[in-house]
Formats: C-alpha cells, sequence, structure tokens
C-alpha cells in the first residue's frame, strides 16, 4: 500500500503531524497533494519542547518540512478494502470483457486478424507480381 | 529501490535522523522510502530504567527522515525482556 494512498485517504479525518522541526500539528486534515504537502483545519500547534501552544483555524504544511504523520488506525482497513473493491472490481470488468465477449470477441478477433494478414500477404504478393 | 518489498508484511525497526528507534508492521513505502508503519511503537532507550514502549498506531514516516529500516526477528524479539535493557538513547544525527 502506498503512502500517499493512505494520506489522501485521511482527509476529513484528524491527524498528528511532526515536523523536523520538531513543533507537531494536530488537526483534520483537508487537502494533500503528491508532495505531502498538506491543509489542515481547526488546529492545535505544539512548540518542539512541547511548551507553548497554539490554536490556528486553518494551516498548510509544506511536505518537506514533515518528519511524520500518524493517523487513524482504522485507515489501514479502510484503504485495504477500497484497493481490494477496486481490483475485484477491475477483474469483473475485465472478465466480463473475457467471458462474455470474449466468447465471441476471441473467437472472431484471430479470425479478423487472420483475415487482415492474409489480405495483406496477397495483396503483398499482387503488387509483386504486378511490378 | 533496493528491495523494500520483501519488509512488506513484516515487523521492522526504523530509525529515524532524530535518533527515535520504532518498531513496526511494513504496510507500504514508495519511491522515496516513505514508509506505512502499522501497529508501531517507539522503543524509548534509558540508562536508568526499562525500554519503554510507548504505542503510536497507524504511522508515516518520510523517506528523506528514516536512516536505517531492519526486519525485526520476531521470535528472537520477544524472547528479550526489555525491562531489562539498559542503554543509551541514540543522539540525533549531526550536520
Amino acid at each position: 500500500m502506498l503512502p500517499l494512498s493512505l494520506l489522501n485517504a485521511a482527509q476529513n479525518k484528524p491527524m498528528l503531524v511532526e515536523l523536523k522541526n520538531g513543533e507537531t500539528f494536530n488537526g483534520h486534515l483537508v487537502n494533500c497533494d503528491n508532495f505531502m504537502n498538506i491543509t489542515l483545519r481547526e488546529v492545535y500547534q505544539t512548540s518542539a519542547e512541547g511548551d507553548r501552544f497554539w490554536k490556528l483555524k486553518e494551516c498548510y504544511i509544506r511536505g518537506s518540512t514533515i518528519k511524520y504523520l500518524r493517523v487513524p488506525d482504522a485507515l489501514l482497513d479502510a484503504v485495504k478494502e477500497e484497493q481490494n473493491r477496486a481490483r475485484e472490481a477491475g477483474r469483473s470488468a475485465r472478465g466480463a470483457h473475457v467471458s462474455g465477449a470474449g466468447a465471441r470477441g476471441r473467437g472472431q478477433q484471430p479470425r479478423g486478424r487472420g483475415a487482415v494478414r492474409g489480405g495483406q500477404v496477397r495483396g503483398a504478393r499482387g503488387r509483386g507480381r504486378g511490378m | 529501490m533496493a528491495g523494500l518489498q520483501s519488509y512488506v508484511d513484516h515487523r521492522v525497526l526504523l530509525i529515524l535522523q532524530d535518533g527515535r528507534a520504532i518498531v513496526g508492521v511494513m504496510a507500504g513505502y514508495d519511491q522515496k522510502s516513505n514508509v506505512v508503519l502499522s501497529d508501531s511503537k517507539e522503543r524509548v532507550y534509558s540508562m536508568d530504567e526499562g525500554v519503554e514502549e510507548i504505542p503510536l498506531g497507524l504511522y508515516l514516516v518520510k523517506g528523506d527522515q528514516i536512516v536505517l529500516i531492519g526486519e525485526l526477528d520476531e521470535a528472537a524479539d520477544k524472547a528479550v525482556d526489555l525491562s531489562t535493557i539498559r542503554a543509551e538513547p541514540l543522539p540525533p544525527i549531526r550536520y
């Protein structure tokens, strides 16, 4: 499972972010991108020493300054389930092509291609003779 | 990436640049060695008491903070009574 898919699934969930300088931010994830830049809402900021606190309505954190994120445990199962569902959906969609249309499609396609190839061969021969 | 795949779903030890030691099950990783740890715990070493394990749960650690990832031999690890271990905590890295 990719770290970024976990992060994407964490939208609107509470999380704790620690920066490289030791400051921590507690808040709900509003948005994130592939650089791990994030915006949090209703944030409690704590100084690195843990002795000072600030409350912020919203804040933006540059991904490169982050040390780690702590997210709710339940997210792991949620993401895994979502991935399984996506995989199943993909499989059954592909399966429908192979078994449904496939019975016909598969039978027809090689014949179709064969015909085209045959045509080309004949065409080539024809051209050859022509020249 | 030199084989983080073989650690997936295994319990691993992570050492961070700030000297923290975190054990957890590697749930995933990416190109930048960002790592997802589930059921993770920080191990706090000290000279005057046994190792303290602080539960952290589901953790996403940025790759640029990671110094080391090692697979844990769970049997060997369980055989160790952490409360008897006294050790200096790792210092943060120096630039």
